[in-house]
């Protein structure tokens, strides 16, 4: 950026808002590597203690036992899991049939208002998706399987999907507005009927687009801690069936941190390290895809 | 010519509106295409001879591509757009009509457009989708592909990778599939709008041969906005005008009449190049 | 009149793909706009009744199972100031850096925007973990408002930026080399010319951080503190309404009448932070389109 009368002083001051300004900008970056060299060190008793491998090898989480002490991170690992996939496997079918009926099938005005509404829904707190699973859901649990306590892997499940469905249904309603109108028109030109357009033109073509959105809702439900406290019933282990309760590390950590004594404190913080590298692992794969497809397409 | 079951609701006569005759193979009487708030053109009245090539020609804006869409009803797909009058296909199916199926008028009427849009999937899959829609057996497929293939002259040059994206094809290659693609669901007309603007000269040339090669087998309008093109294939012509607002048709006939002797004052302008 | 051997007999394409899809398409939507009317119309039968202006004032009583909710409103209000006093200069500086004052592509970019994407992934559990042993413990905050708010702020940080970010990046392109053209140095182009022009798209990023800072529990659990009292000074707990919603449905027996009040309250303002944005959106973009 060429200036052509650039004075001293005004480039003095330029280089001082430059450093002020890159300051900020360091300190905002590097923030995510203070949170971690703190949840580290917090860690760091464990780890000094030999505790890790026990962390990843034993069957049960039992820290504050007596008897039978057990540091086992895989049941809420599996926790954790599982209902991320139950929640994504729900809310995908409905996010992407409710994307496809409004770009293909609904009158324009439809269209605008169900994007409005999910983006609304979107802001829709945590802990009141928890709060209703609670009231509603688990109840409606019990009453078809009335031995089952309620709440459970499913009602876990279900409360999530519907946190990350306005996500689903709008990133895959962006994906299916993002495909080139050459191509529908060259379909309709060929005569295809609107599902086939649908199913062989427009959907592999948003796959991408869809794809990210799944991903992204998959690094939320997986941080979640309000939806899931409430209505998954809170035993660490790892479920039989959907019926079973569970506990996802998210629950864990929001549970037990208030009681925990110091050595117990260290294990949640190894739990929230590998909750962190799994969303940062997420959030890394995206960013890659999505630089890898700016990059990589070009034009016909 | 297959004959897929015509005897469509809107049949008036056996051969539309009167002045239709034997030898016409789409018949359009006093069509318009209006959108939202203008009208693009305006009351065309025209008949295109079967298995021959009719250039439409003229200025840009004189509504010439609305026109073109009307022809296989690709303008139902915009939103606030209007056709009035109609158009016939010579066995008597009325195009314009609210009730005609218009998937299988696509198939019969295909269209090339200007900028080549093949699907971003494999070659295979490009020349499948349409086939299986159109009823095509998985059997016979194959032996489709190869023909129409070798008929636009690409078999040679992708025959071995028909499993890559079409889209790894230069331009000249992905307007030629394209044009293959049309063709392989058996039309009786094909539509091209400007198919060669996109493309480099030589692709031009290609693709300009190739659907000269066309004559005699299915009937082809093509509109284009180069005078020589026109004048090197077509065999009928019909100039389109800027009239009252509104793109309107002024003169047609055979190509040698419409190019060295026009009759109407405007059309005479823009083919010796003083306007438009 | 073709050349090419008559296709075999072909079946025309069915109807009933299409009718299937739109009956799938259908179902959904009525599926996942009846069950989000059935959560509101839950917490409105719940909740309606106990709303009023002395519930939006008194003070909780019975462990919040009567009473109301003002000191709760207090807590959340400070702890929102506190949250934007830190992360509105903060995310606009890095932001400013960012866009005005580095090279695009250079390492020292990416790794900011890398940072402040990693920042993004992370959950909210684990800044409440953070912050329990950074500003409470470290800095010494204790179960503090300023704890709680500056949890908060590190939370928002990444909306900020990255709304910041398009804000100026969509100003345009002539605006620049025009402050330039007059002589003017980067910092008076930048405070002057660019930020103002840019100030409703840095406004909608505001309030979309607002929007996400309000539904805010888990950060807060170990931060802000429990205490229902209203907060005197930003050193003393607080209870924010998220957390009281969080507190009522897990630990107090019969508070769901109180908690969905209290979700109705939090609902109530989320929403209408959450529309403001939307409509200075897309005030903000007419406007623009109509200025080029």
């Amino acid at each position: 950026m060429t200036s052509s009368r650039n004075t001293s002083l005004s480039r003095s001051v330029d280089r001082v808002t430059g450093g002020i300004l890159g300051l900020i900008a360091i300190v905002s970056g590097g923030l995510v590597l203070v949170i971690l060299w703190h949840l580290i060190s917090g860690a760091w008793p464990a780890i000094e203690a030999g505790r890790l491998g026990l962390f990843f090898t034993d069957g049960k989480w039992q820290p504050g036992s007596e008897r039978d002490p057990q540091f086992g991170v895989v049941p809420m690992l599996a926790g954790s899991v599982l209902v991320t996939l139950l929640a994504v496997a729900l809310a995908l079918p409905v996010g992407l049939a409710s994307a496809v009926f409004h770009r293909f099938y609904a009158p324009p005005a439809l269209e605008r208002w169900h994007r409005r509404m999910m983006e609304l829904l979107i802001g829709v707190p945590a802990v009141v998706f928890g709060f209703w699973g609670l009231m509603v859901v688990v109840p409606a649990i019990v009453r078809f399987a009335p031995d089952s306590p309620g709440q459970s892997l499913l009602a876990g499940g279900i409360v999530l999907a519907l946190m990350i469905l306005p996500l689903i249904a709008l990133t895959s309603q962006a994906a299916l507005q993002a495909v080139p109108a050459a191509q529908l028109q060259a379909a309709a030109g060929l005569g295809l009927g609107r599902a086939s357009t649908i199913l062989s033109i427009a959907l592999p073509a948003a796959r991408g687009g869809i794809t990210g959105g799944v991903l992204l809702g998959l690094a939320r439900a997986i941080g979640e801690t309000m939806a899931v406290v409430l209505v998954c019933g809170n035993i660490p282990q790892i479920p039989q069936s959907l019926l079973d309760p569970i506990r996802p590390i998210t629950s864990t950590i929001a549970l037990e941190m208030g009681y925990a004594t110091a050595s117990h404190k260290a294990l949640l913080f190894c739990a929230a390290l590998v909750l962190v590298l799994f969303c940062a692992l997420m959030v890394g794969w995206l960013s890659f895809r999505k630089s890898a497809s700016d990059s990589g397409t070009g034009g016909a | 010519m297959t004959s897929p079951d015509t005897s469509r609701a809107g049949e008036t006569a056996p051969c539309g509106p009167p002045g239709c005759c034997g030898s016409s193979n789409l018949c359009i009487a006093d069509l318009s295409v209006h959108y939202r708030d203008l009208t693009a053109v305006r009351g065309v009245t025209l008949d295109i001879p079967e298995g021959e090539i009719t250039a439409l020609v003229g200025p840009s804006g004189c509504g010439k591509t609305s026109f073109l869409h009307s022809l296989n009803r690709l303008t139902d797909l915009i939103p606030g757009c209007r056709v009035t009058g109609s158009i016939h296909l010579c066995d008597g199916t009325e195009i314009t009509h609210p009730k005609a199926d218009v998937l299988e008028l696509r198939r019969r009427v295909g269209i090339v457009f200007q900028r080549p849009n093949p699907f971003p999937q494999s070659i295979r899959r490009n020349f499948e989708i349409p086939l299986k829609e159109h009823g095509w057996s998985q059997r016979d497929i194959p032996d489709r592909i190869e023909q129409v293939l070798r008929e636009v002259g690409l078999w040679n040059e992708v025959s071995d990778r028909l499993h890559q994206n079409a889209t790894s094809l230069s331009g000249g290659q992905q307007q030629r599939l394209c044009i293959a693609r049309a063709l392989a669901l058996d039309p009786e007309v094909v539509l091209f709008d400007e198919p060669c603007s996109a493309l480099d000269p030589i692709a031009s040339g290609v693709v300009e041969d190739l659907i000269h090669s066309l004559k005699g087998k299915l009937t082809v309008v093509i509109v284009t906005h180069h005078l020589a093109q026109a004048r090197r294939i077509a065999d009928h012509a019909a100039v389109f005008w800027m009239k009252d607002g509104a793109g309107a048709l002024v003169e047609h006939g055979p190509a040698d009449r419409v190019f060295s002797a026009p009759a109407d004052p405007d059309a005479a302008l823009y083919l010796s190049g003083a306007r438009g | 009149m073709t050349t090419f051997s008559p296709s075999p007999v072909r079946r025309s394409p069915s109807k009933w793909p299409d009718r299937a899809l739109a009956l799938v398409g259908a179902i959904a939507t009525l599926l996942s706009f009846g069950l989000f009317v059935w959560l509101v119309w839950d917490l409105v039968r719940l909740g309606l009744p106990r709303l009023s202006w002395t519930f939006l004032t008194a003070g909780v009583e019975d462990a919040g199972r009567s009473g109301g909710i003002g000191p709760l409103l207090v807590s959340t209000l400070w702890v929102l100031l506190c949250c934007l006093t830190l992360a509105i200069p903060l995310g606009t500086g890095c932001a400013l850096w960012l866009s005005e004052f580095v090279r695009r592509g250079s390492l020292l970019a990416r790794l900011v925007t890398g940072g402040v994407d990693l920042l993004a992934s992370v959950p909210s559990i684990v800044f409440g973990l953070f912050g329990m042993v950074f500003f409470s413990q470290t800095l010494g905050l204790g179960f503090s408002i300023l704890s709680g708010g500056l949890t908060l702020a590190c939370m928002i940080l990444p909306i900020l930026v990255r709304t910041t970010l398009s804000a100026l990046e969509a100003l345009p392109a002539d605006l620049r080399p025009a402050a330039a053209a007059l002589g003017l140095s980067k910092t008076t182009a930048t405070a002057r010319i660019l930020l103002p022009a840019a100030f409703p798209g840095i406004v909608v990023g505001i309030t979309l951080g607002i929007g996400r800072a309000l539904s805010e529990t888990a950060a807060l659990l170990f931060t802000s503190g429990y205490s229902t009292r209203t907060p005197e000074s930003l050193s003393d707990s607080g209870r924010a309404l998220s957390v009281h919603i969080y507190d009522l449905a897990l630990n107090v027996a019969n508070g769901a009448p109180m908690a969905s009040s209290s979700a109705l309250v939090l609902l109530a303002v989320i929403f209408v932070v959450n529309a403001a944005a939307v409509t200075l959106a897309e005030s903000w973009l007419r406007r623009r389109l109509s200025f080029s």
